[in-house]
């Protein structure tokens, strides 16, 4: 397992909207079909006192830990402050957080990753669907049913496109060791090379499928590293050019965010990319 | 959103980065008044939001007695496809030596990059390809409020220190302006000092708002409607309207409309968390396009969910057009609605975009 596991205690931080109580719930509902501990908490600052789908919630991360056993966290806090709420989580020690929030300025996930990196604090995100090792422990949104258990790991900077590939991998008959949505932001905290390094000390672990999408060359990093056997796949080969940043995003990235260059790469150095979703549940058994 | 120069330098003026002389004008006939003050020859720069501007004549230097002539013709011009409507009126500087700065996001280090060349101008990315030594770079941990001296001395090498208050300007610029790029080129050198002669600056868009920015002038009237609702929305040439949440699955479908040699009229990722008015704005804005014969709906349930996802298609009432495919949170619902009205559905990504390319030719 990486990450964690059933023992696994968890904060929801903005348990109180409409997200995050729906979410609460429904990976409370995982939690308990598989006789995990699940959410613990809830944090909204000003809350504290309520109870949202049987869970207390509490003004701040460091009071819900006064009370409850938990090390990790799921932000649901809207873009503007929910990078405040990561440093708030790594403050009070916990050693994971998972930020599904989406629009967060870059500046303050910059910031806030840097601030968590500091408490020894991992990142997952943001603008991210979470982690889902199936059977043990769900952090985030991903629809757990599509899933089932399994020796491949998946790690993906799309979300939906996650749950597409998981669903191909299952009714293939393959399944997933852990699966983990790292964010399709220009800046995210676990990156492929984190994932792939944790998937590669996990005995459960295989392969992995590595799904990334235009932009920047994380993938090409992380399959340079990996130990294990993967399958890449990359969206957005039809995908109109992206607005360039100008010099200094070509100067960074070589000229070299495009998706075609990308699959050119990976494919240069032998790693097989599948040309569409469906393909990857092939790839991998010829690998295992 | 991007800046145009004359916004971008107020920006670095404010933050103490010496710009040269200027004055903005929108007609022909305000040249004049102001050549007093900038000098016998100035700098026409058309403030048009194009990369390569200078090469394409959208920058032309110019004295006195032909400033108005000149002008009238810069406005009469379109500068790769865009009409000039407003000119930056510029002294023009005595330069000894044009330097390249920038600073943007580097994904890898998840921190700023600064770039520095001792070489400025057009051709800087084509001599930092060939030549990875002439472009020095430091990225710094971003909670950091300057540059410190001894990555300042990594950056700078051999260049006259006089720069590096600039670079820690344009650093607190950056920093403080939510900025994706804020890049001086040419920086130049005089016998008076130093200047940025040119600035970009490019904003985070998910930070307009705290910046005090309304409106995203980056996005053309359909995609700010697009924006409004919560769409990523973009324009494409071909007949198969795609909705899909997440940009990672809608591209995906795009590919995929590419692999059966279809072609896609849009790429709309409805965003997470979509709901039953989202979804109905959605299908009525890609339905509304006259090049689409037919929708694919690509729709994988996480946040989002699959049954307001299904009364929003209900709702939008194009029914013969929309192919729907979705799996996920609350995917029985929603197919059990859909079913209801007589929507197609299929159970695969790759069947519905065979279906809609079978439709579409």
């Amino acid at each position: 397992m990486i990450y964690g596991d059933k023992d696994l205690g968890v904060i929801v931080q903005n348990a109180t909207g409409k997200q995050g109580a729906f979410h609460t719930d429904l990976m409370n509902a995982y939690a308990r079909s598989v006789g995990g501990r699940g959410v613990v908490a809830g944090v909204a600052p000003g809350k504290g006192g309520r109870e949202v789908h049987g869970v207390p919630v509490y003004n701040t991360v460091r009071e819900a830990l006064r009370e409850h056993d938990a090390t990790a966290s799921v932000v649901f806090v809207p873009g503007g402050a929910a990078g405040d709420s990561i440093m708030e989580a790594a403050h009070a020690g916990l050693e994971l957080v998972v930020a599904i929030t989406e629009h967060i300025p870059v500046h303050d996930a910059m910031k806030a990753i840097s601030y968590a990196k500091l408490h020894d604090c991992a990142v997952i995100g943001p603008n991210c669907p979470g982690l889902l090792s199936p059977g043990e422990c769900k952090l985030g949104i991903m629809p757990a049913h599509l899933a089932t258990r399994g020796s491949v790991g998946v790690v993906s900077r799309s979300g939906t496109l996650t749950y597409e590939v998981v669903d191909e991998l299952t009714r293939a008959g393959i399944g997933q060791s852990t699966i983990v949505g790292i964010g399709g932001d220009p800046v995210i905290g676990q990156t492929f090379v984190d994932v792939l390094e944790r998937f590669a000390d996990d005995p459960e672990t295989e392969a992995v499928v590595v799904i990334g999408e235009v932009g920047g060359n994380l993938e090409e990093e992380g399959v340079r590293s990996a130990e294990l056997p993967v399958v890449t796949y990359i969206a957005g080969v039809s995908a109109p050019p992206e607005k360039r940043m100008g010099h200094a995003g070509a100067i960074i990235e070589g000229g070299e965010g495009d998706a075609r260059s990308k699959v050119q790469r990976l494919c240069a150095l032998g790693v097989p990319v599948a040309s569409r979703p469906s393909e990857i549940p092939g790839l991998i058994r010829d690998l295992l | 959103m991007k800046l145009l120069e004359y916004e971008a330098k107020a920006v670095f003026s404010e933050y103490g980065i010496p710009v040269p002389k200027s004055v903005l004008i929108r007609t022909p006939d305000e040249v004049l008044p102001h050549l007093a003050a900038l000098g016998d020859i100035v700098v026409l720069k058309a403030q048009v939001d194009v990369g390569g501007r200078g090469k394409a004549g959208g920058i032309l230097k110019v004295n006195d007695a032909e400033a108005a002539d000149t002008a009238r013709d810069l406005f009469a011009r379109t500068i790769k496809g865009l009409p000039v409507r407003e000119i930056l009126v510029e002294e023009r500087l005595p330069i000894t030596h044009e330097y390249y700065l920038s600073i943007a996001i580097d994904r890898s280090t998840k921190g700023p990059v600064i770039l520095f060349a001792d070489a400025g101008g057009v051709e800087i990315e084509n001599a930092a390809r060939e030549d990875e030594s002439a472009v020095r770079k430091v990225t710094l941990p971003p909670l950091l409020r300057e540059v410190p001296p001894f990555l300042m001395r990594e950056l700078l090498g051999g260049a006259p220190k006089e720069l590096a208050p600039v670079i820690n300007r344009l650093y607190r610029v950056f920093m403080e302006k939510d900025a994706m790029l804020a890049e001086i080129n040419p920086l130049v050198t005089t016998e008076k000092g130093v200047y940025a002669a040119d600035a970009k600056l490019i904003i985070d868009d998910n930070a307009l708002a705290r910046q005090g920015i309304t409106v995203n002038r980056d996005l053309s009237a359909r995609e700010q409607e697009a924006e409004r609702h919560g769409f990523s929305y973009v324009e494409l040439e071909g007949s198969i309207g795609v909705i899909g949440n997440g940009a990672g699955l809608t591209m995906s479908t795009l590919d995929l409309i590419e692999y059966y040699q279809g072609s896609a009229a849009n790429f709309l990722d409805v965003g997470g968390g979509a709901d039953q008015e989202r979804v109905r704005h959605a299908v009525q804005l890609v339905a509304g396009m006259p090049s689409v014969k037919v929708i694919v709906v690509n729709l994988l349930g996480g946040i989002t969910r699959c049954d307001e996802v299904a009364k929003g298609i209900i709702a939008a009432g194009v029914a013969p057009t929309v192919i729907v495919r979705m799996a996920g949170t609350n995917e029985e619902e929603g197919k059990h609605l859909l079913a209801e009205h007589g929507y197609r559905m299929l159970e695969s990504m790759d069947a519905a975009v065979k279906a809609a390319v079978e439709v579409s030719s």
